[in-house]
């Protein structure tokens, strides 16, 4: 990939650099640490040119030359502060701040304002501007995002970056001339993403936050660099505060995976943490309802039950339940928790909901329980494969990264989702696919299969695999030839030459990325599609290639570091299988007791336990399984049947309604330790807030426990548990600015080339069954919004003014058969009962399905019906046939 | 009766001549089409517009053949030829009448141009205004579309040559030709940077060359009577062939008047257009359309050639020449070209953005008497501020009626000044920022 | 909707362009000559043929002057006020409109019938001056001339004075007003 010359010698004020090729002036300048004044350029948009503020002069060219659109080429001699340019600077200056109001004194950007730490360098204390500026009218843009045209400046930067890095196209300069103005549609509000891109972008103040309007000024604010705790992109995020309140929220430019940028959840979600109604003071049940009392009280009384069931009915009778929104410090202490000071492997965390099913089919297939990509790589393939994401909504972060892909670098995007390109106000990562496939959640393993079917009939198996593994590719042949072309037709509705079409682009990649998201690892039989999906990998010869991997999106923020931490009955930290001996060898060292060997209890298994009466007591750590889970799985009766349950948790949810003891636990803003996002990088949390009333950190709690129950695990702060963590897992956490992904473990591969596929080939290359849907019947699926994180953002003030509450979305089509427009009022009934709710029409639904966000689903779960993966034991319940009946 | 050989307009000269395809043939229409498509090498008919020394003919003046030259060679894709009738200068009105009265001309010469550069699409974009225009363009590329001359294989060549009418909506800027890419790419029509320039970069991001309608209405001529007899007219070698100019203002007859390039504005205002329309002698007149500076009577005997003009202080631009009589305000005439100036800006970048409005407000203010000496010193300042720092050419275009008659007539600007002055109407008394 | 009434007509036009978004100005005017304006609905409408945002839409409607986003009045008059016409006179049609209509510039009249425009150079400087009524020009306009263009629009719609194809030099007398 080299070239002769990649490099060009330029002279910047006298200083010689070399710079690669295609480096532009005002990069180069930034390199020899010359910055030069800008206001419409930014790294991460295409040059416009048109605020020519960085006029510089260079040698040999007559005019003076915009730094930002001129590229640097050999021999290039620039001046950035001669006489010329000087007063080039001031009289550009003098232009943009003739309009410009007096607002300083008003205006939130005061302090971190470029075009006022230009004036003070460039221009004079007097203005010879005499005329009238143009003012705009004050028009309400948006709950979130305030706009002051006045104040504009018209570089475009806020059209530009949600056109090109968002692809959303929410913003148009409207008008002509002085009077371009920055508008949405016409006179309604700002519909969009409310990533607060603009917000961040705007060098002036143009673009605000209304979360924070008028709340300070930036010289007043704690500054704390920490990790977002929505999803599992792991954004970096700067939390601003004053007098221990939380201000704003933003993410320095270039920082963190994220390169600066952020979305809704992590720019305006973070009120979440100081909803009024957070649980502050410990809480225990007394005649019947939950009462206040100290620390004390509560631990002596979790001490008390704890030892008297476990002298009843031994370690096996407790079980214990975290979330993977916790730290790795909080994951690892309550793994070990549970395994020492209890005794018992009955034990899971959030991961189960879905993310385990990725990472099993990671560690089975290549031996590793991470991602062999980065961020980087996704920016870098060639071909994308998206199966199941809904990444826009889900991991908006890793979502930019594939639109980078595709529209700076030409990337092939292929998408098999249950989504339809459509322009809307939010992007759509499927209006970006070179090929798209729009199939319903229960028919992705049928799409997985035509692939698989295309690739082995149309010759693109990798030549040296048919030697190296000759039973494997004639095992999946014959399994694939089982399967009927018009069979998967009818399935996915995609004929043979899409497959076919589909199959070569992902051949003819030599970076190929293969994307599951959360709509497939939460699917029934998501774990066999993701070996699926390796297994298309491996045929086709990429798995091992540099560049390309499998990468199964974490929906928690810490998912990724749940599994690694053990935070699962069958795993250990590292990710080390439960049973493998080496792993119990070193674990033992380090504890200085052994694991428990008998087999734990995974989330569904202890709840059946808790049913039946053989687990009498759970710990529970911020996960709701009440809220989370349908009742056809009993678990309300479970838990009620429980003598002793203790809850952590920040708001009292349903599950901790039902609590015996309820812990008031600090938030992720509140505290120290590390988050695992879902490339398997490490991150450091730190707190900006001091805990909330009587708050304490989980580890603090759990580790509490252990004092009062007299086994004590006790540390004096997260950092020394992170040390622990690295003496049982080496060199976790090296906390570099970017991760450095596993490589692929040939003897994974050969292991499962040779034996380990053979166990479930059969069932997973089988095609799903196909159910004709009764008339009058859709597909009700439960899905993650843009806009919320599980049920924690519901308690953000900011995100609840962009989605209030949960909406039925539904396809134009079908909403026109039941005579349905948006804001209808909808009933959906099946044998499980009925739910009503409102209608929205949604031009990317596909015909035939219906979404309803999980974040408001509380009451609607009892139309679903829980399906367990029997090897991964992933409970999957986010699909149900429903009939839908307006009403009148 | 004209004194010099009509070449543009003189098909539509003769009585009775409507413009139809019929006409136009019968006039010797297409024969430089036939001549060439499918029998000369594209190449040689670049290098014959070059050897003619052909220069575009809607004010930049850039030598034709050389612009087409710079397509990259050996490239496989769509390239694409852009007719600019976006005739919005004011001052200018040659190119309608060329669209309205001989429109085959346009077409042909359009088609040629699509041979030699191996373009299969060309779009004509006209403003938005020429209804009428369009519509005989639409009729006209229908007769021609019928008669083989336009669509896939036109006469038999295996050469695919279409054209399509794109109006435009009302926007000066989009006559400069990277709006005029953006404006037909269906967005706003603000310029883009260059470089990289139309030819490599340009509809879609595809080569194109985007040139005025007068010069492709010159290539059938060349094409026909040879580079020789063309770069034989005018003022060779660097001003050659004919130029239609349009004369209006205080002349007997305004209208356009189609000479040679060289002849002398003396020639004419006074001998083709009659002449002062009064007994007022003239003032002032401006050469080339709005965004040439203005010139006093002494350069009458200028030539009308890109360099003489150009030598005298102004420019040939699109070739309106406007006439001013004795009696005219020159600060009212610059002020009322600065509103077309403030009007049409298309605001991408600040110094012209945020200056012409600051210039048109200033101008407003001194010609409604209230005015101040610094005025003067700010206008020049907010001038030269403006000049060589724009995306594209109107911030020079914007600054020019400001500066020249300020050069030639600052006496009248003083004048205001002082009326305001004595009549003590100022209202406005701040420090004044020294830069 | 527009794409029921105009579907020929728009299927044509997209065959112009092979890229989608190019058509935006002609179906802007094609909504235009519907409705009589570019409305709302229409410019969402655009938006979802093109496949495009309706804030992309709506950026480039605003940017050029004949896209009405307002309805105007029946006789759209568009008096060229640019240097070339002011010289000969332009002012003073644009004072006529005032003293026989009442209305000033950007105003319609009461009864709908007529809009003030006053316009930037409308590329008949030789026969100024002029202006144009919705699609047609009226050169050399004289008072008589103008009062004839008026009362003909309100009472049958259409006016004989209409210019075009481009007019011939004539000479001019010195007695109009400057």
């Amino acid at each position: 990939m080299a070239t002769t010359t990649d490099t060009v010698r330029v002279t910047i004020d006298g200083i010689p650099i070399s710079v690669p090729k295609g480096t532009l002036v005002i990069e180069a300048a930034r390199r020899v640490g010359v910055m030069i004044p800008h206001f419409c350029y930014h790294p991460k948009l295409k040059p416009d040119a048109n605020c020519r503020m960085c006029l510089v002069e260079i040698e040999k060219m007559p005019k003076l030359q915009t730094s930002c659109s001129t590229v640097a080429t050999e021999g290039m001699s620039i001046r950035t502060a001669t006489t010329v340019v000087h007063d080039a600077h001031k009289s550009v200056l003098e232009f943009i701040l003739a309009n410009h109001p007096l607002d300083c004194p008003v205006c939130d950007q005061g302090g971190k304002c470029d075009l006022q730490d230009f004036s003070h360098q460039y221009t004079a204390t007097t203005s010879r501007f005499a005329e009238t500026k143009r003012i705009f009218q004050k028009e309400y843009f948006s709950p979130l995002i305030e706009t002051e045209m006045n104040r504009c400046v018209q570089c475009l930067r806020c059209v530009r970056y949600c056109d090109e890095v968002m692809d959303v196209k929410a913003l148009a300069p409207v008008g002509r001339g002085t009077m371009t103005e920055i508008k949405s549609f016409g006179d309604h509000p700002l519909d969009c993403e409310f990533c607060g891109g603009c917000v961040q972008i705007c060098p002036v103040g143009a673009f605000t936050s209304r979360l924070s309007m008028y709340e300070y000024r930036p010289w007043m604010l704690k500054r704390a660099d920490t990790v977002c705790n929505f999803c599992g992109d792991g954004c970096q995020i700067t939390v601003q505060t004053k007098d221990q309140q939380l201000i704003e929220v933003n993410s320095a430019q270039g920082a963190g995976r994220n390169n600066g940028d952020l979305c809704a959840r992590g720019f305006f979600g973070f009120h979440a943490t100081s909803h009024p109604s957070r649980i502050t003071a410990p809480l225990i049940r007394r005649n019947g309802a939950l009462v206040e009392v100290t620390w004390e009280e509560a631990l002596l009384l979790v001490a008390e039950q704890t030892n008297r069931l476990k002298q009843a009915h031994g370690p096996q009778a407790f079980g214990g339940l975290i979330s993977g929104r916790c730290t790795n410090e909080e994951l690892y202490l309550f793994q070990k928790f549970m395994r020492l000071t209890i005794g018992t492997n009955n034990l899971d965390s959030s991961a189960r909901y879905g993310h385990l099913n990725g990472v099993q089919a990671m560690k089975r297939v290549q031996g590793t329980h991470r991602w062999t990509v980065a961020f980087e790589d996704i920016v870098q393939a060639d071909v994308l494969l998206l199966v199941g994401t809904n990444i826009t909504e889900t991991n908006p972060i890793t979502g930019l990264q594939v639109k980078e892909a595709v529209k700076k670098h030409d990337a092939t995007l292929l998408t098999i989702e249950a989504l339809q390109p459509a322009v809307g106000t939010i992007s759509n990562i499927t209006n970006l696919s070179q090929q798209h496939l729009s199939v319903a959640p229960a028919q992705f393993g049928a799409a997985v299969l035509g692939l698989l079917k295309a690739v082995i009939e149309e010759s693109h198996v990798e030549g040296t695999l048919q030697q190296r593994a000759s039973d494997y590719v004639a095992s999946v042949t014959q399994a694939v030839r089982q399967i009927s072309w018009d069979e998967l037709a009818q399935s996915t509705g995609a004929s043979r030459e899409s497959f076919a079409q589909m199959a070569s682009s992902v051949a003819k990649g030599r970076r190929v990325v293969v994307l599951a998201g959360q709509t497939l690892l939460r699917s029934h039989g998501g774990y066999g599609i993701c070996l699926n999906l390796l297994d298309l990998l491996l045929l086709t010869g990429k798995l091992t290639d540099s560049g390309c991997g499998f990468a199964p999106l974490a929906e928690e923020n810490n998912d990724q570091g749940a599994v690694e931490m053990g935070a699962v009955a069958e795993l250990l930290p590292g990710a080390l299988d439960l049973t493998n001996q080496d792993a119990r060898a070193q674990m033992a060292r380090a504890w200085k007791e052994e694991v428990p060997l008998a087999p734990g209890a995974t989330l569904l298994e202890m709840i059946d336990r808790a049913q039946a009466g053989t687990i009498k007591a759970l710990f529970v750590v911020g996960e709701n399984p009440v809220g989370s889970l349908p009742p056809q799985t009993k678990v309300t009766e479970a838990l009620s049947k429980l003598e002793f349950l203790v809850c952590q948790e920040l708001f009292l949810t349903k599950t901790a309604l039902l609590a015996h003891v309820v812990l008031p636990a600090a938030s992720a803003m509140e505290k120290a330790g590390t988050f695992t996002n879902t490339e398997g990088h490490v991150q450091s949390v730190r707190p900006a807030i001091n805990p909330v009333g009587d708050s304490r950190p989980d580890w603090e709690i759990l580790s509490a426990f252990s004092v009062f129950l007299n086994s004590p695990l006790e540390y004096g702060d997260a950092k020394e548990i992170l040390k622990e963590i690295r003496s049982v897992v080496p060199g976790y956490g090296s906390l570099g600015p970017t991760p450095i992904p596993p490589s692929v473990d040939r003897a994974t591969v050969e292991r499962y080339l040779t034996e380990g596929y053979r166990r479930d080939l059969a069932t997973r290359y089988t095609l799903p069954t196909r159910t004709k849907p009764p008339e009058g019947t859709i597909q009700l699926g439960l899905t993650q919004s843009l806009f919320h994180s599980g049920k924690l953002s519901t308690h953000s003030k900011g995100l609840v003014q962009i989605e209030p509450s949960g909406l039925l979305q539904m396809n134009p089509l079908d909403a026109a058969r039941f005579d349905i427009v948006t804001g209808d009022r909808v009933s959906l009934s099946n044998s499980g009962g009925e739910y009503t709710t409102t209608a929205k029409v949604l031009d990317r639904v596909p015909e035939g399905l219906a979404w309803f966000p999980d974040h408001f689903a509380q009451e609607a779960l009892h139309l679903f019906h829980c399906a367990i993966d029997p090897e991964t034991k992933v409970p999957s319940y986010r699909t149900a046939s429903v009939s839908v009946r307006k009403r009148t | 009766m004209p004194k010099h050989e009509l070449i543009l307009l003189k098909n539509m000269m003769q009585p009775g001549y409507t413009g139809s395809l019929q006409d136009y043939e019968r006039a010797g229409g297409y024969q430089a089409l036939r001549k060439v498509v499918g029998k000369v090498p594209p190449a040689e008919v670049t290098t014959t517009v070059m050897k003619s020394g052909l220069r575009g003919r809607g004010g930049a003046g850039f030598p034709t053949g050389v612009k087409w030259g710079f397509l990259p060679k050996d490239y496989q894709g769509p390239r694409y030829l852009c007719c600019n009738a976006d005739e919005s200068e004011p001052g200018t009105f040659k190119d309608r009448q060329l669209i309205e009265r001989d429109p085959h001309q346009i077409l042909e010469g359009i088609l040629l141009a699509c041979y030699a550069i191996g373009a299969e699409s060309a779009y004509i974009y006209i403003r938005g205004e020429f209804v009428l225009g369009a519509r005989i363009l639409e009729s006209a590329i229908a007769e021609a579309r019928t008669a083989g001359y336009i669509g896939a294989n036109i006469l038999d060549s295996g050469t695919t040559a279409n054209v399509w009418v794109h109006r435009g909506a009302g926007a000066y800027i989009c006559g400069e030709e990277t709006a005029l890419l953006e404006s037909l790419e269906g967005k706003r029509g603000l310029p883009r940077v260059k470089p990289p320039f139309p030819a490599t970069h340009g509809l879609y991001n595809k080569p194109t060359v985007v040139n005025n309608v007068e010069t492709l209405a010159n290539l059938p001529h060349i094409i026909s009577r040879g580079p020789e007899w063309f770069s034989a007219i005018g003022s060779p070698p660097k001003s050659t062939g004919t130029r239609i100019f349009c004369v209006s203002g205080h002349v007997k007859r305004p209208g356009n008047y189609e000479v040679p390039m060289g002849v002398t504005f003396r020639e004419l205002i006074y001998q083709e257009a009659g002449g002062m329309r009064s007994d007022k002698p003239i003032k002032a007149f401006i050469p080339g359309g709005a965004s040439a500076p203005f010139l006093t009577p002494d350069s009458l005997d200028v030539k009308l050639d890109f360099e003489s003009v150009a030598a005298a202080g102004s420019m040939l631009g699109s070739g309106g020449v406007t006439v001013m009589e004795e009696g005219t305000d020159m600060v009212w005439a610059a002020l009322r070209l600065m509103e077309f100036f403030y009007h049409e800006s298309c605001g991408k970048c600040s110094p012209c953005r945020e200056g012409s409005s600051w210039l048109v407000q200033t101008m407003r203010r001194i010609v409604a008497k209230r005015g101040q000496m610094e005025d003067l010193e700010t206008l020049v300042d907010l001038c030269k501020n403006i000049a060589g720092r724009t995306v594209c050419a109107f911030g020079d275009a914007e600054i020019s009626p400001i500066m020249s008659t300020l050069k030639h007539w600052r006496p009248e600007y003083v004048r205001l000044i002082h009326e305001a002055e004595a009549a003590n109407l100022i209202t406005l008394k701040r420090p004044v920022a020294r830069p | 909707m527009l794409k029921e009434k105009y579907g020929s007509e728009i299927a044509e036009i997209l065959s112009h362009y092979p890229v989608r978004r190019s058509a935006l100005i002609p179906l802007l005017y094609l909504a235009q000559q519907d409705e009589g304006y570019v409305s709302e609905a229409a410019m969402k409408e655009i938006a979802q043929m093109l496949r495009l945002t309706p804030p992309q839409v709506y950026e480039a409607a605003t940017f050029y002057t004949m896209l009405n986003l307002k309805p105007v009045g029946k006789f759209h008059l568009q008096i060229c006020k640019s240097l070339m016409c002011a010289l000969v006179g332009a002012d003073v049609v644009i004072g006529w409109v005032k003293a026989k209509l009442g209305i000033g510039p950007g105003e319609t009249t009461a009864d709908g019938l007529f809009t003030l425009s006053t316009v930037e150079c409308l590329a008949a400087c030789g026969t100024a001056p002029m202006m144009q009524v919705n699609e047609d020009y009226y050169e050399r306009l004289t008072e008589e001339k103008f009062d004839r263009i008026l009362a003909d629009l309100k009472k049958d719609g259409i006016c004989s004075l209409k210019t075009g194809p481009f007019m011939w030099p004539e000479p001019i007398t010195v007695k109009r007003e400057t």
